[in-house]
Formats: structure tokens, C-alpha cells, sequence
């Protein structure tokens, strides 16, 4: 079999000319690397033991990779002790099928932002299947309502200005939303608190998972993970096998460490799930759902992780904390945003997309539009060595030495 | 299963393997610098260009035929018989890219030249393998034609290993980078001592003569600053020069690249970045720029828009200017 990927090139490149003509990606982009670089820099001057912590974290998910069967058993057990439900989901398929399972037809989901929904289509599918789905991170929202995929993991929105987000609200809200940032986030909150009250089921990610007692670490700073975790009667966790650890202690280290890169500065919250809202205030019997959700559901995704697991020379980027400080440093990114990516971005982004979302094919483009030039290396706390494993997928295309 | 790649990679890899350069430039014209220099071709410390100066002329041309052309127009599938000719005959260059201007050709010929000049000053000794040198092989290790490398480098060491040198000094911070961390994994026994000209100015500093310039901003090429941690070195060089250094706000290891890694298949978005960065040298201070490889040096003089008044060169060229006629 021959696979000619000329015309994917040519594709690809007019693609990435068109965004680096953009105004918008430019002027959003240079801003949020401004921005990216001063606090980042100013909180490791605050708390300058976050160097040597990102190195115990790059130990500790390294031993968690090596041991991930276990970890997966181990997390599942816990959940299920914690009288939630675990899943574990092979594929793409699959988690989307567990996922439905659960929630049927005809119901309300609100839905907290995560990479992993988006690596499933997981919004797209539930109404295919007769859902009404809510994204309730800001900037998923607004990429809801204009129909289209993030340009950035922390910052999905981060290419469109304020006008045009106050077009698209004007329209969607039927009423006029003047370009004001308060009033487009005041319009956002006061749609979406009545969401979350009639929600059937919420929907999370998580950052950080620990097998020991099945907690759930969900670092945030609008406050819309808590209310879609919180409200609904069933809470549903979709997160990939990559964020298990294997205790308590070190899930802490890794979400700190998570939040210092991801320029979160101190997150306004750190969620920790570990099962249903239970009472026992009445006669020290145990009842399920008191004020946040009765019924509680993991599902965790393989989907090609584990067998990046196995592999040597790619386990690295299973480290990756999605803290996007590498792709602030792109130079090819800093230019093209999300476009330099298939769902997930830049040259990290371009390693997940060979394994995880969307294959060699997909990713033979973006993996010839990286520089190689290393910067990511110096900013990723986890030291993952992108160029490297750019050049190792750059021989599998080459040769054809690979599955699809 | 078989793959089709871009058809520039297709070129450059083939060409590689057939003619020991990425642009089938000859032995001789890649060479022609060393007339009258008389170099021996025997010595301890081999002088190692691998023809990358001298094809950066080339190499524009390329990406302008490619920038211009449409896969599918008449142009197209004249490169496509390029491509044959390539096939049958080799790549003719000369006749490819006669836009190349004489100019262009005699200042990236001359890096060399001045780089020798240097070095002499400085008072080394060193041979030149001449019209034998080979090309490193760095772009297939770049653009992941391994197994072909290594096959093509087995040839480059033979050559080399005519030179009797113990001690190989390059230009490039890509073939330095090459000889140091892929030779040793492709070649038996590669035990050369690997340094660049960099290095090797940078040690016997003192003896540089001053050289009166306004003052000057490093960009620091990747290769050099991360892979081979050569960042200090090139600020004491010009610290003993006399000329004081500004500093971008991006340098040494947080460098921002030039964009010339990407310049063969994606050239529009090449240009931007090297204006990028050509911008933000200038917002040090400075605008005179100096690197030290082929490839930022190129790049950058490409991203510099059309009448920016600043200047960018080698810091071979900077050098150059203290050497005595
Ligand atoms: S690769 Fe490193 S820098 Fe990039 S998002 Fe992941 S952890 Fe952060």
C-alpha cells in the first residue's frame, strides 16, 4: 500500500499560511505569551521550590506509566469501594458507548472543559444521540456557539476578541451584548447558572488521578467545574489512564506543579472528587446524594495510551501535564495556534495526534512543521523531549515504519 | 507500507545520497573558496564546511521555485522533470537556479574563506579535504532519513579518516551536532575530538585584534545555544573584540528560532517567523545582528523586510573584519 501525503501537505500548509496572516491569532497570541511568560516568572520567584518538585513529579509519572496496568486496577477498585462506578474504556468507541450508557436520551448535560472530551467528540456525539449538551468553561462556550474547536488546551477561545464575542452572544442570547468583557461573562453566568440547576448530569475531566483513594483533582478557576460537579444528581469523570498516580501525596505535588505552569498562578479552586454525596447525619445511616450528586461514574480511557505506554521512546509524553506553557514557546504556534494540531496541539500535541487522536496520517503534516528547534524542552516542567520524538516519527513516516 | 513524501524531500535526500549535497552542488564549486589558500589535505586539525554556506544561495532558489509554483501547474511538472533528470543524469543546479545572483553566490562562498582567514590568524594549523568533502548528512538525520544516513555517513568518514586529523572543526553547528551525537551511534569506533569555529576562536580570544563597530545583538542559533550549550562563549569573543553586546530579551537557551527548519516545505510561514525574530533582535538595541550558522544567517536575511536598515551576518564575517588583508 502506498500513502501519498503530497496533497496533505499542500493542505496543510495553506492552512497554516491563512492563520499566520490572521490578525486575531497574532494579536491574541503575542498577548497571551506576554502574559504566559510574567506570571509564570513571577510565581516561580514566589515559590521557588517548583523546579525541584516538577522533578519529583517527573519521577513519579514516570513509575506511574511503568506501572500503569496496576495503577488502572488499583484507581477502579477505589472507586468502586468509594460506592461509584468505574469503567475502563479500550477505545474511542467504547468510552463514548460507557458514556451514553449512563445517560440515555433525552437529557440535560453540562459539561466542565477537558481535552478528553474533545479527543472523543464527546459533546457532538451526546446530541447526535438526543441530548442537549452545555459547555460551561467560557471559552468552550463560546466555541459552542461558534462551531468551533479550540485553538489553544487552557485558553480554547483565545483567538477571538471581544466584538466577536459579543456578536455571536447577541445573536444566540437574541438580544444585543455589548463588547464589554463583564457584561459578555455577566450574560454567560446568568444562562448557564439555570443549567446546572435543571442538569441531569454533569460531566468532568481531571488533572491528576490517585489510584490509592480514587480522588479526583479538577483545577479550576472559573468555577463552572464545581457547579456542573456539584448540582446535577450524577456526576460522570471521563479522564484519560495517563493522569493516574499512585497516592494521594502525589497527586497533590502533580496538581501543583500543574497549576504553577498552567499560569494559574493559585487556582481559585481545586476540586477533589472521590465519590457520591453521601449523609449520615440521620441515625448514622449512610444516604447517597445529600446535596451534590447521588450517582458517581469513572470512566477511564485508554484509547491508545498504554500502547504509547510501551514504547520506549514516546512513554515521555504520557508525563504531559497539559499545562501549555510549551506551546506559548513555539515559535510555529506562536503564529498558527490550534491550527498547529489536529485536537491536540503544537509538538506535544503532534505526538498525542500519531497515538492517541487521529493517527499517523493526521499527524504527518504538523510533524514536518516543527521547528525542532527545542524551546519547548527548556519550558516543559516535565523536560519531555518533543524534538526527539519528532524525529522518530519523522523515520516512521519516511520508511512507513508504522500501523494506522 | 510505502510512503510518498513532499517532492523537495525527495530531492534533498537524493541528492544527498547520490552527490554529497542537498543541492548537488560539485565537489569543485563547492571548494572553489580554498584556491590560492593552498591547504594541505593532511593534518591534526580538519577544517570542515560541508558545503553549507556555499549552497545557502541555492537553497533560496529552491524555496522561491517552490513558494511560486502550484503542484498541478506547468511549472510543476517541470520540477517533476527536474526530478527525472535528477534520476538520470543528477540534479544540475546550475541550470535550475541560473536566477541565483553572483553576489549572493560570492558572499555565502566567501564565509569559508574568511572562517579560514580567522583561524590562521589565530594562528592554527589545518588541512581541507577540498573537492572531496562531503556533506554531514544532517538534513536526513533532520528529516528523518536514518537508515539512509546511515549508509551515507560510512563514505563521509572515509573521507574524513583520509585527512589523518584527530580533530574536526565545523562551521555548522548542525554538523557539529551530527558528528557528536548521531556519528557515534551509525560509525564504529568515531572517536574525533568535535569543535566548532566557534570553539575554537573562543580559546584563543586574546589574540583577536579590535574591531571598531557600533554595538552588536547575538542571535543564538538552537543547535548551538541548547544542543551544544555555546552561548557565553560568543559574548566573551566579541567582549575581547571591543564591542559591546545587547541582548535580545529571547537568547542564549530561551533563543527563538529563525524559522529556517522548516524552510523547504512550509517557506511563507518560515519568512514570518524569521521577521519575527529579526524584530525582536532589533528591539534589543541593536541592529546589527550577528549568528553563527548557515541556516539563521540565511533565514534571517529572509525574514528582514524590504528596506530594513539592519544588518545581519556570520560572526564569521564580523570576525573577518579584524583579520590584516
Ligand atoms: S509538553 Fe510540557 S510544557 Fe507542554 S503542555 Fe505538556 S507539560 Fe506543559
Amino acid at each position: 500500500m502506498t500513502v501519498d501525503f503530497r496533497k496533505d501537505f499542500v493542505n496543510y500548509e495553506k492552512s497554516l499560511n491563512a492563520a499566520s496572516e490572521d490578525k486575531n491569532i497574532r494579536t491574541a497570541i503575542s498577548r497571551a505569551v506576554t502574559s504566559y511568560r510574567n506570571t509564570v516568572a513571577e510565581t516561580l520567584e514566589r515559590f521557588p521550590h517548583t523546579p525541584q518538585l516538577a522533578e519529583e513529579v517527573q519521577e513519579i509519572k514516570s513509575q506511574s506509566m511503568a506501572n500503569l496496568d496496576n495503577l488502572v486496577e488499583q484507581a477502579m477498585a477505589s472507586v468502586e469501594r468509594n460506592k461509584g462506578k468505574a469503567f475502563y474504556a479500550k477505545d474511542h468507541q467504547a468510552a463514548l458507548e460507557i458514556a451514553l450508557g449512563i445517560i440515555g436520551k433525552g437529557k440535560t448535560v453540562v459539561k466542565g472543559k477537558s481535552m478528553l472530551g474533545e479527543e472523543l467528540h464527546l459533546r457532538e456525539y451526546l446530541e447526535d444521540n438526543g441530548n442537549e449538551v452545555w459547555e460551561t468553561d467560557l471559552g468552550e462556550f463560546i466555541l459552542q456557539l461558534r462551531k468551533e474547536r479550540p485553538m489553544h488546551i487552557l485558553s480554547p477561545s483565545i483567538h477571538v476578541p471581544r466584538e466577536q464575542v459579543a456578536e455571536v452572544f447577541s445573536k444566540f442570547f437574541n438580544k444585543e451584548v455589548p463588547p464589554d468583557i463583564a457584561e459578555e461573562v455577566k450574560v454567560v453566568r446568568e444562562f448557564l447558572r439555570e443549567k446546572y440547576f435543571t442538569a441531569d448530569i454533569g460531566i468532568s475531566g481531571a488533572n491528576v488521578v490517585a489510584a490509592d483513594t480514587g480522588a479526583m483533582v479538577i483545577i479550576e478557576n472559573e468555577g463552572n467545574v464545581r457547579l456542573a460537579t456539584g448540582a446535577p444528581p450524577v456526576h460522570i469523570v471521563m479522564v484519560g489512564v495517563e493522569k493516574l498516580v499512585p497516592t494521594f501525596q502525589d497527586a497533590m505535588k502533580v496538581a501543583e506543579v500543574t497549576w504553577r505552569y498552567a499560569q494559574y498562578g493559585v487556582p481559585g479552586y481545586v476540586n477533589i472528587v472521590s465519590g457520591p454525596s453521601k449523609t449520615g447525619d440521620i441515625e448514622k445511616v449512610t444516604t447517597y446524594g445529600a446535596h451534590g450528586p447521588k450517582e458517581f461514574y469513572v470512566i477511564f480511557v485508554d484509547n491508545g495510551r498504554k500502547e504509547m505506554a510501551k514504547e520506549e521512546k514516546f512513554s515521555q509524553a504520557l508525563h504531559c501535564l497539559r499545562c501549555g506553557g510549551c506551546m506559548y514557546e513555539c515559535p510555529v504556534f506562536q503564529v498558527t495556534a490550534g491550527h498547529f494540531g489536529h485536537t491536540y496541539m503544537g509538538g506535544i500535541g503532534t505526538i498525542w495526534t500519531a497515538f492517541v487522536s487521529g493517527g499517523m496520517e493526521k499527524a504527518a503534516p504538523l510533524v514536518y512543521s516543527c521547528l525542532r528547534c527545542g524551546r519547548c524542552v527548556e519550558r516543559c516542567p516535565m523536560s519531555i523531549n518533543v524534538p526527539g520524538m519528532i524525529g522518530e516519527l519523522r523515520e516512521r513516516i519516511v520508511y512507513g515504519k508504522y500501523e494506522d | 507500507m510505502e510512503t510518498k513524501m513532499p517532492m523537495v524531500l525527495d530531492v534533498i535526500s537524493e541528492n544527498i545520497i547520490k552527490h554529497g549535497s542537498p543541492l548537488a552542488l560539485k565537489g569543485s564549486e563547492v571548494a572553489s573558496w580554498a584556491k590560492g589558500l593552498n591547504l594541505p589535505v593532511k593534518g591534526e586539525l580538519l577544517f570542515y564546511t560541508g558545503g553549507e554556506y556555499q549552497m545557502l544561495p541555492f537553497i533560496d532558489s529552491l524555496v522561491k521555485t517552490i513558494t511560486h509554483l502550484d503542484q498541478g501547474s506547468k511549472v510543476f511538472s517541470m520540477m517533476m522533470g527536474a526530478r527525472n533528470l535528477l534520476n538520470k543524469t543528477g540534479f544540475s543546479p546550475e541550470k535550475m537556479y541560473a536566477s541565483v545572483l553572483a553576489k549572493d553566490k560570492d558572499r555565502y562562498n566567501s564565509v569559508c574563506f574568511k572562517a579560514a582567514k580567522v583561524l590562521k590568524e589565530l594562528e592554527y594549523e589545518f588541512c581541507y579535504s577540498g573537492n572531496d568533502e562531503l556533506y554531514s548528512g544532517a538534513l536526513l538525520y533532520e528529516l528523518g532519513y536514518l537508515e539512509d544516513m546511515e549508509k551515507y555517513v560510512q563514505r563521509v568518514v572515509e573521507v574524513i579518516k583520509k585527512s589523518g586529523a584527530k580533530t574536526i572543526v565545523c562551521l555548522s553547528p548542525h554538523a557539529a551536532e551530527v558528528f557528536k551525537f548521531i556519528y557515534p551511534k551509525m560509525v564504529k569506533d568515531f572517536d574525533f575530538e568535535i569543535r566548532t569555529f566557534v570553539d575554537l576562536v573562543w580559546e584563543r580570544r586574546e589574540k583577536l585584534a579590535k574591531i571598531q563597530s557600533k554595538s552588536v545583538v547575538i542571535h543564538d542559533s538552537c543547535r548551538l545555544a541548547r544542543e551544544l550549550s555555546i552561548h557565553q562563549e560568543l559574548r566573551d569573543i566579541l567582549e575581547s573584540v571591543g564591542v559591546e553586546v545587547k541582548e535580545a530579551a529571547m537568547n542564549r537557551e530561551w533563543t527563538s528560532c529563525c524559522g529556517g527548519p522548516i524552510k523547504i516545505l512550509f517557506p511563507e510561514l518560515s519568512h514570518v517567523i524569521g521577521g519575527r525574530r529579526v524584530n525582536e533582535l532589533k528591539e534589543s538595541g541593536s541592529e546589527h545582528i550577528l549568528t553563527s550558522c548557515p541556516y539563521c544567517l540565511s533565514a534571517l536575511e529572509g525574514g528582514l523586510a524590504k528596506g530594513d536598515s539592519a544588518v545581519i551576518e556570520d560572526l564569521i564575517e564580523f570576525l573577518y573584519r579584524g583579520v590584516k588583508a
